[in-house]
């Protein structure tokens, strides 16, 4: 919200009410609808949900990475600037600066037939006018400030001389050269194995305290948005259903979804051969969705209301949010489910077995 | 790490499935070879479930492809039931096959897109005859039902279901011959988390329902645990450490195996999440480090390691077994 005070300083990112929509052969699909939340400096925001959530798309949208069919509507701000307008005016110094991006595969976000210091020192060119040999000294620095040993013969290999983990620290370092503000890492980690997965997420750790940099990290791994995240937001298809600071969300959340999201992963404490509880179902089709919860058809505690209207999101924007008209760990979630469990079906048709859950 | 040895063999006569010292290696070009796995020795009693873990070029999944014949074996031995599988061609390899099935990482393009997934799930019973085991081209549908697809979906090709429906189609058509060992090759990888709990209960139920045998490779230390009764982890070709699920995540020995507990998001309460900051890079597999392989990136690694590869020895009296010449304390007082 663009409420100027002194006392309460404004987010660096503010998203209100966005829409995306993709017109295709079998109707329109509806990725992401009305989402809206703060980012504030020097915070790690995660983004959390199963593919088809929005995820990805949202983080795309705010930088300006949509394909052209999309269409989108709803406010983004970025330090008191219209980053929408911003996009549209074809601003050159923005996205890429201001604002960068981290994805999935290194590999493809690199150029395979270009050395890596070229890469970076490219982009220190483009956006900051920097000359060719000073932009290729800075961007030895950076190869060594993202913890690649030797970064004076690395500067002048390819990417496929390098591992996985070592080309995703070059795709980080491209991404700082321009000193953002704000990082958004979108799956950084999933395509590198666990050990390597750690040195990642320790580095961008530290790089975003010693920067002061905000983070959004877009992950479908709830292990990763525990330990990493100051704030998470639980995505499911195509809205926010959940948000709080990490600790609320993971130890006292109130949406069906986050709390059978969590019940379902097999655990490193868990004992050995624990039975595991899925979520029945799997998630909805984006084309066409029903005017309800999209989560009532695998939802426990689902209840004839969730049938009738998509539930908003309660609270303020900053605060512990959750749509959801039976949530979980109150007296109406509560009795929902205990109402369900004797009819022994949900009011959207899940059968339920009768015992408590969880147990097993 | 990097063990060779035998002190895990067990001489049990359930054992089904005994590998020892296998070795599988591939030309990789200018007379250079992959050194894929090397030396792995490890057994599998009937019922049991083994899982093996590592990270990716550790080499678990072609123990697993070596297993059943996907690729050749170099030197070593795969026993089914006393049979060597290693030497086996032709028509007596033809027999064996099925009983050792195999379900595969990506559930989609592991069917055969143009075919209807009830053909999919019976083209082993339309190879072998319908007397080969319990199930027989008639009985599809119940097989179907088994694994949780709706029979009444068999005539639509596999692009009409979803990534965990077409993982129980798979399972529906390793299951179909009756097999006595079931590998899964990371069988919840591709999917989606909601959906993983789902598949890893069923291969459970199905375990238990048709009496299976279970080798479960996976890189997810999480997932493993929950499934195993025994626990394989590998590094670089090499086996590092082996042993009942619960002894191994309850006192890792290997250091190898307490970086990747300390590794994961959530690091088990058993390692400090500082022991997961291995240093370096995995070595290339074509000129793997002498002595025990993890020695370059090994915290505890001294002169020995360079020279020596240590080979697997028990700790304590316990299932457990440790390749390593420093392993990690273990507190046997505590059991």
């Amino acid at each position: 919200m663009a409420v100027e005070s002194v006392s309460a300083p404004a987010p660096l990112l503010s998203v209100r009410d966005l829409h995306v929509r993709f017109p295709t052969e079998r109707g329109t699909v509806n990725a992401v609808n009305g989402v809206s939340f703060d980012l504030y400096e020097g915070r790690t925001l995660a983004i959390v949900g199963e593919s088809g959530s929005g995820k990805s798309v949202t983080a795309k949208t705010l930088m300006n990475l949509l394909p052209r069919t999309a269409h989108v509507s709803g406010e983004v701000t970025y330090d008191g600037q219209d980053v929408r307008a911003l996009a549209a005016a074809g601003t050159k110094h923005f996205f890429g600066v201001q604002m960068t991006m981290v994805f999935q595969d290194p590999m493809t976000s690199l150029n395979p037939v270009k050395k890596v210091g070229e890469q970076i020192a490219e982009t220190l060119r483009y956006h900051l006018g920097r000359s060719r040999s000073d932009a290729l000294e800075e961007a030895e620095h950076l190869l060594d400030q993202v913890g690649i040993p030797e970064p004076s013969r690395r500067v002048s290999q390819y990417p496929h001389e390098l591992s996985g983990g070592l080309r995703q620290r070059v795709v980080i370092a491209m991404a700082l050269a321009c000193q953002p503000r704000l990082l958004i890492a979108d799956e950084p980690t999933t395509a590198v194995d666990v050990t390597v997965q750690k040195h990642l997420l320790d580095l961008l750790d530290r790089l975003r305290r010693d920067r002061g940099m905000s983070m959004i990290l877009i992950t479908h791994d709830l292990g990763v948005a525990h330990g990493r995240a100051d704030d998470v937001a639980v995505m499911y298809a195509g809205r926010l259903v959940e948000t709080a600071d990490a600790r609320t969300l993971f130890f006292d959340m109130r949406h069906p979804y986050t709390e059978a999201l969590l019940r379902s992963i097999p655990r490193i404490e868990d004992p050995v051969h624990h039975r595991l509880d899925p979520i029945p179902g799997r998630p909805p089709e984006l084309v066409d969705p029903p005017d309800a919860c999209a989560f009532a058809p695998r939802c426990i505690y689902a209840r004839a209301d969730c049938l009738d209207g998509v539930p908003e999101l309660s609270g303020l924007v900053g605060l512990h949010r959750f749509a959801c008209l039976h949530p979980t760990g109150t007296e109406r979630g509560e009795a929902a489910l205990a109402t369900n469990r004797t009819a022994g079906v949900t009011a959207a048709g899940l059968s339920l077995p009768q015992e408590a859950p969880g147990s097993g | 790490m990097a063990g060779r040895g035998h002190a895990q063999l067990r001489d049990r006569d359930d054992v089904l499935l005994s590998v020892r010292d296998l070795v599988v290696q591939f030309p990789a070009g200018r007379k250079r070879v992959v050194h894929a796995v090397s030396e792995v020795s490890f057994d599998v009693a009937g019922g049991e479930t083994l899982g093996i873990v590592g990270e990716s070029g550790c080499g678990k999944s072609t123990v697993a492809r070596a297993i059943i014949r996907l690729v050749d074996i170099t030197a070593g031995e795969v026993r089914f039931q006393g049979q060597d599988l290693a030497g086996l061609e032709g028509e007596e390899l033809r027999k064996v096959r099925p009983n050792l099935q195999m379900i595969f990482q990506d559930p989609i393009s592991s069917l055969n897109p143009r075919r209807r997934v009830r053909d999919v799930i019976s083209e082993g019973l339309a190879v072998w005859g319908d007397d080969i085991g319990s199930w027989s081209r008639d009985s599809i549908d119940e097989l179907m039902d088994a694994v949780g697809v709706e029979a009444r979906f068999g005539d639509r090709r596999p692009h009409e279901f979803s990534g965990g429906q077409c993982q129980r189609i798979g399972i529906a058509r390793a299951l179909a011959l009756d097999p006595k060992v079931l590998i899964c090759d990371e069988p919840v990888s591709a999917l989606d988390v909601s959906i993983q709990a789902q598949i890893l209960n069923l291969i459970q139920d199905m375990k238990s329902r048709y009496g299976l045998t279970v080798l479960f490779i996976s890189h997810d230390l999480s997932v493993v645990k929950n499934v195993s009764d025994r626990i394989v982890v590998m590094y670089l070709g090499k086996v590092c450490e082996i042993g009942s699920t619960a002894e191994i995540y309850a006192r890792p020995a290997h250091p190898y195996t307490r970086a990747l507990l300390a590794s994961i998001p959530e690091p088990a309460p058993t390692v400090d999440a500082s022991e997961g900051d291995i240093e370096g890079e995995l070595p290339s597999a074509t000129a793997p480090p002498s002595g025990c392989r993890f020695h370059t990136r090994c915290p505890r690694a001294t002169e020995v390691c360079r020279e020596v590869e240590p080979a697997t020895e028990q700790v304590g009296d316990a299932d457990h077994f440790v390749a390593c010449h420093h392993p990690v304390a273990v507190e046997i007082s505590a059991r």
